[in-house]
């Protein structure tokens, strides 16, 4: 009922390879758990929620402490890239300053430097800070299994609080941004209990970006500006406000439309009541954040 | 369950030691060390009292695990001042805290100043605001803050 | 420290704080760093995990049979209750349990880990019973009964239970004529006020190692602000001599109340008599914490009062129903000092109040920093201004017309002795600038979408205590004159030690930095100290220390003037040197407080080792009439003070930013005026997040938030980014030098002030704790 003192007792192994851990997550079975950051994983240990028998460190393997960025593929960054990493790497800052801010908008300090991007993105939580950035900047999550890497995009990536895609004999190497389009900015806001430092009641990733020419993936706005929008802790799984961009594609930037879109994603939102807020509450705020955050992303966007 | 046959080097000293699996870096500092200064608070990466340094970056010790320690250089609150010709003398910012009256029960103290002393080491002229930021993941139920803050302002003024 | 200090006269001086170099270094023990070797066996409480049950059975077998543990403690096994002023907790539930989490059972393990999972072994069977967790429920007729046999247990003289009921205590205050009063005002308000139990969150848990002979001796090492009462009690109900139950605590990481009486380190001694010989210790995790140590009451104030056309205050009713919890360790005490402290710091002559204690199938509820007080003022406080406000008079004004001032009789009719809360106030608003709101200069708030506000709140406490309890000290010398102060208070954090030291330092004529404190407070060899409680130590350990300082002065003018062969009375002691006005000789301290000195030619030998003894305990303590709680003397004294509160709310979002928070206290001396400082600043911050705090329960009386994510407590960005701190000095007439203490005062009225100041914002008012962001912004929309 009340969490143990201390962790209770399991063997801690260090996969040599990618395929070892995945080897001993196929043995094991439920028993094993592989260990990233383990500010979640331990803490639900102590909880009796999860008892593994085997915990596989796979942090050190090949590319999974890595960011690396180049103009044609984007960003890439491995599944074991702490918070403090991605927050502080100078591409990062540059091109995705969205993830860097929803990194940094994590816990504390000392949290940043061992929770990791993957780990918060894997957990699957509703809350979890990094995921509408994920959402809003088409992050594309790698994963590892006996045949093979394949992508999962992280539109299609969360099934249910705590839920992903990912099949319980894979694991995630890295996170694939594609680069942004030109002259995006965004921004991340977060409501919580405290100031900063909490898990949040609603988090809202935006992004926006000059937009009057077609892409691959969308037609172009008539409103002459793209935007995206990502919304966290207002139902079981991280979500864009497709409606709300819609609105933003096709009206003219300002007051009025900014209300509308806000009002359509306090409407996508589907929250629950829990110990940290109340539905009714995390609507409201929904739709108040959402018209905060793009008054500030139109701002910037003007002045560039 | 596993042992595992580790290097650390703490504060400077290098240490060899087995350590089971489940073993949290905060226990073996407290328990196979005795380096009783860095506290348990929580156990759960909230309060903040059992902060040290990890090979610079400052962590929660309770959310690592000791074998995942092995290799890596850790200072703990013990290990910021230094012992010259049988004196000791305090790091700035622990002088600092002393002029400022930023400890009361000093519990919270430790994880604080290990929290701090990372700040200036990487942010030499942090704003109040950088500062507040910094410890927010150091939880003090007695100072209200304010003193230490203003301490960590005047060990960065002097540096 | 490149300097070397030496600070003559300390009382007065903010002298660096003497345990701060050990803090700093990471050298100061706590009671969890203290070590016993790899003897050390390890205790896990088995918790209950219904609100109310019947126990049915408890088997350890299971348990028994892992390798590795020693033994498993039941009720049955100790068939002993404890309590302090209503003795009503048996150690570990035998027949009943009462809240989730009450300790059923204790195995004991060779390391904890063990310990742990064997505790997920006992097998226990419950039949669950029908829960009460509200206090006005609680206190019905046909409530669910929480302890039958309420008539049978102990209770101290000044404390009313009800048996047959979940009431444990009755404080009743009639003064002058309620009945007649009412008509004659000009002005009524009525409110109700609730607030939730919140937990002192200290950033140490609690840790106790016991230790139990072969021989019958026992001792018992534990962070605790008060080794001798833990001794007291401990002794009494397990029926160890006083003699053989030796109690030592180190520094305690954060008091507060919650390490005040005894929560979980009776069950550490009583594991230990199953496994005599060996060390055991009992650690709480952070979340036993929460729940499964002591939480402050819960309150449901009914409140009505009245005041003339001028406003003056002419009739009070109210009525107190504390969520006791399961057991009372302090609480029913809390609820009787509420009672005898209901009017809040104002002259009300018409006065009738009813204060109850209720149990409820809760965490226990106890002292927690103000003792009742930061629970009745917040709806006094609030109810003040809604009462100010009914007659168009600035809250500030009606407050300076009806405080309490030296002299008046008070609710209990005794008179107040001299205080200055005018003062107070004063400080406050000017610190705010609160004359200037009227009309345009009204300050302004820093966004569109925000709303500014301002707000005050006074308050009055004074030390609630048995009428009896008494500090001792002693000061002993070594061959370099330097000092040992023997004392039985606990440094907390507040400064006891440091305080300690200056009045030794200054009673004797030596210098601050020859003193130090003898620690770690061990009852085998330190002397008696009631409680670090009730913010008393400065006075009441403050006078100890200062007779037995004095009396060492005594001795050493003594000695020294039959060595001279003059006067005492024209010798004194200045910076370690006894001194003689008469004839300017001058003789150092150093050997002879130890050695004494030699007549002429060493014909013989004058004095010896110098031991100052001295004590304090107030004598002036009357009994209060139960039907009517008037007496001579309710109380030992008041603390009075004042705090204004400026902020502004996030009209969006419902957040609030405290701007600043201005704080007077009237402290009779300020023996170190930056310790008060610190107190100041700390309990603003205190205050300001306890108005956010509540532990969260399901309807089974689960508990929901017990856990720093979900308990939030203020952090350093939650901070104002002022704090201003005053005092004023209205010296207390049997305090040393005239000092009372401040270190709970100083959060009292943070909640009601930041609750005007809300309602002066957004003309909302919340009668009811917790604030918070989505309670505002749901109350705006």
């Amino acid at each position: 009922m009340f969490a143990r003192p201390g962790l209770p007792s399991f063997d801690y192994v260090r996969a040599a390879t990618p395929d070892e851990a995945i080897d001993l997550l196929e043995k094991h079975g439920e028993a094993a758990r592989l260990l990233m950051g383990g500010t979640d994983l331990f803490v639900r240990m102590r909880e009796g929620d999860i008892r593994p028998h085997i915990v596989v460190d796979v942090k050190h393997l090949p590319g999974m402490r890595t960011v690396t960025y180049n103009e044609r593929e984007g960003l890439t960054v491995g599944a074991a890239v702490t918070m403090n990493q991605v927050a502080s790497h100078p591409d990062v800052q540059a091109r995705y300053p969205l993830l860097a801010q929803a990194a940094a908008s994590v816990a504390s300090y000392q949290l940043r430097n061992r929770a990791t991007v993957g780990g918060n993105l894997c957990n699957a939580s509703p809350c979890a800070n990094t995921a509408p950035a994920a959402l809003v900047l088409s992050g594309r999550m790698v994963l590892y299994a006996a045949d093979g890497e394949r992508e999962v995009p992280a539109s299609e990536f969360f099934l249910g609080p705590g839920e992903t895609k990912m099949r319980a004999i894979e694991m995630m190497t890295a996170i694939r941004f594609p680069v942004p389009p030109p002259g995006a900015v965004g921004r991340y806001l977060q409501l919580g209990r405290n100031k900063s430092g909490d898990l949040s009641i609603v988090g809202v990733a935006i992004l926006g970006f000059p937009d009057g020419r077609a892409s691959s993936s969308r037609p172009a706005t008539d409103s002459g500006y793209g935007f995206r929008i990502g919304l966290a802790s207002v139902a079981p799984v991280p979500l864009e406000a497709l409606e709300a961009e819609d609105v933003l594609a096709h009206n003219p930037p300002g007051e009025e439309t900014f209300a509308l879109a806000a009002a359509k994603a306090m409407e996508a939102a589907t929250p629950i009541d829990d110990v940290r807020g109340s539905s009714a509450y995390r609507k409201a705020m929904v739709r108040n954040l959402t018209l905060r955050g793009l008054r500030h992303v139109w701002k910037q966007l003007r002045n560039t | 369950m596993a042992t595992h046959s580790i290097t650390v080097t703490v504060n400077g000293s290098q240490e060899h030691l087995n350590v089971p699996s489940n073993m949290t870096l905060l226990q073996m500092l407290r328990e196979k060390l005795a380096l009783t200064g860095t506290k348990n608070g929580c156990e759960a990466g909230e309060c903040g009292a059992c902060t040290v340094l990890v090979d610079g970056d400052p962590v929660n010790s309770c959310m690592m695990l000791a074998v995942e320690a092995d290799g890596c250089e850790v200072t703990t609150v013990e290990g910021l001042a230094h012992y010259h010709e049988g004196e000791v003398r305090l790091s700035p910012l622990q002088q600092a805290f002393v002029e400022h009256n930023a400890v009361q029960c000093g519990f919270c103290t430790p994880g604080m100043l290990i929290s701090a002393h990372a700040l200036l080491q990487r942010n030499a002229h942090p704003t109040e605001e950088e500062i507040r930021e910094a410890l927010v993941g150091n939880l003090c139920r007695c100072t209200g803050y304010l003193r230490i803050v203003r301490a960590v302002q005047e060990a960065a003024a002097d540096t | 420290m490149t300097e070397e200090l030496h600070t003559t006269d300390p009382v007065g001086k903010s002298v660096p704080r003497m345990d701060a170099i050990e803090k700093v270094s990471g050298a100061a023990i706590f009671a969890d760093d203290m070590q016993f070797g790899p003897g050390l066996y390890h205790g896990r409480l088995v918790r209950s995990p219904h609100a109310h049950a019947l126990v049915k059975s408890v088997d350890p077998g299971p348990a028994l049979e892992m390798p590795g543990v020693r033994a498993v403690v039941t009720g049955r096994d100790i068939c002993a209750r404890i309590g302090l002023y209503l003795i009503d907790r048996p150690i570990f539930a035998s027949d009943r349990v009462r809240y989730v989490g009450d300790p059923v059972a204790g195995v004991i393990a060779t390391s904890e880990e063990t310990a742990a999972e064997a505790a997920q072994l006992v097998h226990i069977e419950y039949e669950e019973l029908p829960a009460v967790f509200d206090p006005v429920e609680a206190a019905r007729q046909d409530a669910p009964l929480l302890h039958p046999d309420l008539a049978e247990y102990q209770v101290a003289n000044f404390i009313f239970p009800e048996p047959g009921t979940n009431v444990s205590e009755h404080f009743k205050l009639r003064k002058g004529d309620i009945e007649t009063a009412w008509p004659q005002c000009a002005a009524i308000v009525e409110g109700t006020f609730r607030l939730p139990q919140i937990q002192h969150v200290t950033i140490e848990p609690h840790v106790a190692v016991a230790l139990w002979e072969q021989s019958g001796e026992v001792t018992l090492w534990t962070s605790s602000q008060s080794p001798f009462a833990q001794r007291d009690l401990i002794a009494q109900s397990l029926s160890i001599s006083h003699g053989n139950l030796r109690v030592v605590s180190p520094y305690v990481g954060g008091g507060f109340g919650g390490k005040a009486g005894v929560s979980m380190e009776v069950y550490a001694v009583a594991m230990a008599r199953a496994v005599k010989g060996h060390a055991i210790k009992l650690r709480m995790t952070r979340e036993e914490e929460f729940v499964g140590t002591t939480v402050r009451q819960s309150l449901v104030a009914h409140t009505k009062i009245g005041c003339d056309a001028e406003g003056n205050l002419l009739a009070m009713e109210t009525e107190y129903y504390f969520g006791g919890g399961a057991y009372n360790d302090y609480g029913v005490n809390i609820a009787r000092a509420a009672g005898y402290s209901c009017t809040g710091p104002y002259d009300i002559p018409n006065v009738k109040g009813d204060s109850y204690c209720v149990y409820t199938n809760q965490p226990i509820g106890s002292a927690m920093r103000g003792f009742g007080m930061p629970e009745i003022h917040w709806g006094i406080e609030q109810i003040m201004d809604q009462l100010a406000d009914k007659i168009a008079m600035d809250p500030t004004e009606f407050r300076r017309r009806n405080c309490v001032r030296t002299g008046d009789t008070i609710l209990t009719g005794m008179n107040m002795p001299a205080i200055d809360l005018v003062a107070c106030i004063d400080k406050v608003t000017q610190a705010i600038h609160w004359d200037e709101r009227r009309g345009q200069a009204r300050p302004r708030p820093s966004a569109p979408h925000k709303k500014r506000g301002q707000g005050i709140a006074i308050m009055w406490k004074a030390p609630a205590m048995p009428p009896n309890p008494g500090s001792s000290a002693v000061v002993r010398f070594n061959e370099d004159a330097t000092v040992n102060v023997e004392i039985g208070a606990q440094e907390l954090g507040q400064g006891a030690f440091t305080v300690a030291a200056q009045v030794a330092a200054q009673a004797l004529g030596v210098p601050y930095e020859w003193v130090r404190v003898s620690a770690p407070v061990d009852t085998r060899y330190s002397p008696y100290e009631w409680q670090t409680v009730a913010s008393r130590i400065t006075w009441s350990m403050g006078n100890a220390v200062k007779a037995a300082a004095e009396d060492a002065r005594g001795q050493i003018l003594g000695i020294v003037a039959a060595h001279w062969g003059e006067d005492p009375d024209e010798l004194d002691i200045k910076d370690g040197r006894v001194i003689s006005y008469q004839s300017e000789r001058e003789q150092p301290l150093k050997n002879m407080v130890v050695y004494g000195l030699p007549n002429e030619d060493f014909e013989g030998w004058k004095g010896g080792p110098i031991v100052g003894r001295g004590k304090f305990m107030p004598t002036y303590v009357t009994n209060l009439d139960p039907k009517t709680g008037q007496g001579t003397r309710a109380v030992v004294h008041y603390t009075v003070g004042a705090q204004a509160v400026d902020l502004e709310v996030d009209t969006e979002t419902g957040e609030v930013e405290i701007l600043k928070i201005a704080s007077a206290y009237d402290v009779g001396k300020a023996i170190n005026p930056d310790l008060i400082m610190t107190q100041i600043e700390g309990g603003a911050v205190h205050g300001m997040s306890s108005a956010f705090e509540a532990l969260r329960f399901d309807d089974k009386g689960r508990p929901i938030n017990a856990n720093l994510v979900d308990y939030r407590i203020a952090t350093s960005v939650d901070v104002p980014q002022e704090i201003h701190g005053d005092f004023v000095e209205t010296p207390l007439e049997d305090g040393p030098w005239g000092a009372r203490g401040v270190g709970e005062h100083v959060m009292v009225q943070t909640a009601p002030a930041i609750a005007n100041a809300i309602h002066d914002a957004l003309g909302i008012r919340f009668n009811d704790l917790p604030l918070s962001a989505e309670k505002i912004f749901m109350a705006l929309e």
